[in-house]
């Protein structure tokens, strides 16, 4: 019991700072969700603390969910870095909550500034994509514990990546008894930009769209890989840590490639 | 011209601009030339990179551009959509459209980079592509290419250039505007096309410049529309080559646009330089005056392409110039420019000048044959 209080309590301190960074950061929409976040977090702690552990109802443990660990999800399922666009249609399609854009766009700052003040002291931080320039591809989150080979880009991997995206979404697909009808349309949607993955404007067949992406993967696998792991030899020799997950801004590419 | 006539040409471009930073065209800006070749008031007031907008802001005619918040919405939203996951949709539609082979999906998003890279960027990699042998087919996101307009640099950005096999560069223009079975609004296709032009002009430009053959741009360009009002983005080619010749024209014309500033009177400025409070000094009675200076030839299609276009209207309303009753009408009309002029020689009370005895007697038939009919 006293568990569940300890970490409500640290879910509390956690949510209003980073209600306060939101403040501070101008991030009005941002700063409204956690205000009820946290708000909800209040109201399980004083349900908690008065009542005799009382079962928290399923829908609060969701919406409780911190925002990171939401895309952190979404990134697992996916397995390659991901627009948030797609982390949002992700999140909506398989777990049905409900994450905006915009509640997206600070988290690579805030992951950033959490690891200069006290690096490695969470398992994982959702950090960036690498371009062939070192420098953080625009738009794309990543995972800190994937190696780096997978974190960098080649002129091959945003295809490499919608293949594979692609491919973890129908696999996720066929597990599932009953395949929700959000993540049936996103993968049809996907598909249909996929040679032989999808007939015309019906719903697309998770096996058939599996094969297919795989088909065409193959295709690029190899040159995509060769390209990355010169990408990320030149990441090992030249980058600190936080550089390596959070990239390098273009003065400093500068200087590493003169 | 050697270099003193040079240095006294430039200095009355400046004149003519006063002291206010001349004002870079965008593509819109650009393409527009091409829509209406003729006319000398537009042609002045660009070689000198004067505001055309301020200009007709402060005389009191804005242009009724400025697209509504939700068509902007709209086309940023498709453009995201056709650009997402590495160009998936727009490399469906290049696979269905060119037969673009399975291994070319390269992509790269020249932006990353940082802004103030872009061009440099975009040089380098435009190149590199160039070079390559069997080059893989990279789409170029963002790219920034430039155009020298009547000595200034001007930055244009197209939507993305995509290398194609066989060595072709393809520029792709992507518009909201719906394809309804494969077929779009011939206006919106002509501007999309004239605006196309502009950047395979400035890509044959960078090509040359970097000793590559231009040729190697097609002059087909992709246009990406949603088809059929659903959200789905289809692709038609688009033959450019006549938009190509007529902005290659006018941009020679334009570096060569003394023979119009002879003709303007001495001293005339269109000087907007603002006071304290950022609006111009200047009253806006005496700028409607100075421009009026310099002929104009307006036309109906003015509306959409220059931002001038409410001032001229204006002007040839005033003085009942055929040039309102559009360009086939104006055409059909000879050398009569006037309204006034035209009825007066269908009804006989104007005595037809010299060349004019053709189309009088057609006006006056004209004429008859409605009189009759009204009959
Ligand atoms: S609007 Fe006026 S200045 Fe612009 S092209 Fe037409 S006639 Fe020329």
């Amino acid at each position: 019991m006293s568990d569940s209080l300890d970490a409500l309590e640290r879910r509390i301190a956690e949510l209003r700072a980073e209600v306060r960074r939101a403040v501070a950061a101008r991030e009005n929409a941002l700063a409204r969700s956690l205000r009820g976040d946290l708000r909800r977090a209040e109201q399980a702690w004083d349900a908690a603390v008065t009542a005799e552990a009382p079962p928290r109802p399923r829908e609060a443990e969701v919406s409780l969910m911190p925002i990171r660990e939401q895309v952190h999800q979404a990134l697992a399922l996916l397995g390659v870095p991901t627009s948030a666009k797609l982390v949002v249609a992700v999140n909506a399609a398989f777990f049905a909550r409900e994450l905006r854009g915009s509640q997206l766009t600070s988290l690579r700052r805030d992951e950033e500034r959490s690891f200069r003040s006290d690096p490695y002291a969470r398992p994982y931080y959702l950090c960036a994509a690498l371009t062939d320039r070192l420098s953080p591809a625009r738009g794309l989150l990543a995972d800190s514990t994937w190696p780096t080979e997978l974190r960098v880009l080649g002129p091959l991997s945003p295809r490499v990546h919608f293949l594979t995206s692609t491919m973890r979404i129908a696999e996720h697909l066929t597990r599932l008894a009953e395949p929700p009808a959000g993540a049936v349309r996103l993968l049809s949607r996907m598909a249909q930009n996929i040679p032989g993955a999808a007939a015309g404007f019906a719903p697309a067949d998770p096996v058939i769209a599996l094969r297919a992406a795989g088909a065409e993967l193959e295709v690029h696998r190899a040159a995509d890989a060769a390209q990355r792991s010169e990408v990320a030899a030149r990441a090992a020799r030249q980058l600190s840590d936080v550089e390596r997950l959070f990239g390098v801004t273009a003065m400093n590419t500068l200087r590493g490639a003169c | 011209m050697n270099r003193l006539q040079e240095r006294a040409f430039l200095n009355r471009l400046e004149e003519l601009r006063g002291p206010v930073p001349a004002r870079p065209h965008d593509a819109r800006a650009i393409a527009a030339l091409a829509a209406n070749p003729g006319c000398a008031r537009r042609s002045v007031m660009d070689a000198a990179g004067i505001d055309k907008d301020r200009t007709a802001r402060h005389v009191g005619f804005p242009a009724p551009f400025g697209q509504s918040q939700f068509a902007i919405t709209r086309g940023n939203g498709f453009e995201a959509l056709v650009k997402e996951n590495g160009c998936a949709e727009l490399l469906r539609v290049l696979r269905e459209l060119l037969g673009l082979p399975i291994p070319q999906v390269g992509y790269r998003d020249v932006e990353s980079v940082g802004s103030h890279l872009r061009h440099s960027h975009t040089r380098a990699l435009i190149d590199h592509a160039a070079r390559e042998e069997e080059g893989t087919a990279v789409f170029y996101d963002h790219p920034l290419f430039s155009l020298e307009i009547a000595g200034h640099t001007s930055y244009l950005e197209p939507d993305v250039v995509a290398f194609q096999v066989g060595g072709r560069f393809h520029i792709v223009e992507i518009k909201s505007f719906a394809l309804v079975d494969g077929q779009a609004e011939p206006e919106k296709v002509a501007a999309a096309a004239r605006q196309a032009a502009v950047y395979v002009l400035a890509l044959r430009t960078l090509l040359a410049d970097l000793g590559h053959d231009p040729e190697r741009v097609s002059h087909d360009v992709v246009l990406i529309c949603p088809e059929n009002f659903a959200n789905r983005p289809a692709g038609a080619l688009v033959d450019v080559r006549k938009q190509l010749a007529v902005l290659t024209r006018q941009l020679t014309r334009m570096t060569r646009v003394e023979h119009l500033l002879s003709g303007l009177p001495e001293g005339l400025t269109f000087d907007l330089a603002p006071g304290e409070d950022g609006t111009p000094t200047r009253s806006a009675e005496e700028l409607a005056e100075a421009l009026r200076r310099v002929p104009a030839r307006y036309a109906p299609d003015c509306l959409a392409t220059c931002d001038m276009c409410m001032f001229c209207r204006d002007e040839a309303r005033g003085c009942g110039s055929t040039e309102l009753l559009g360009r086939q009408v104006r055409d059909q009309l000879g050398g009569v420019s006037r309204v006034s002029e035209a009825l007066g020689l269908a009804e006989g009370t104007l005595e037809p000048a010299e060349g004019q005895e053709e189309i009088a007697e057609l006006l006056r038939l004209a004429n008859r044959l409605r009189e009759e009919s009204l009959r």
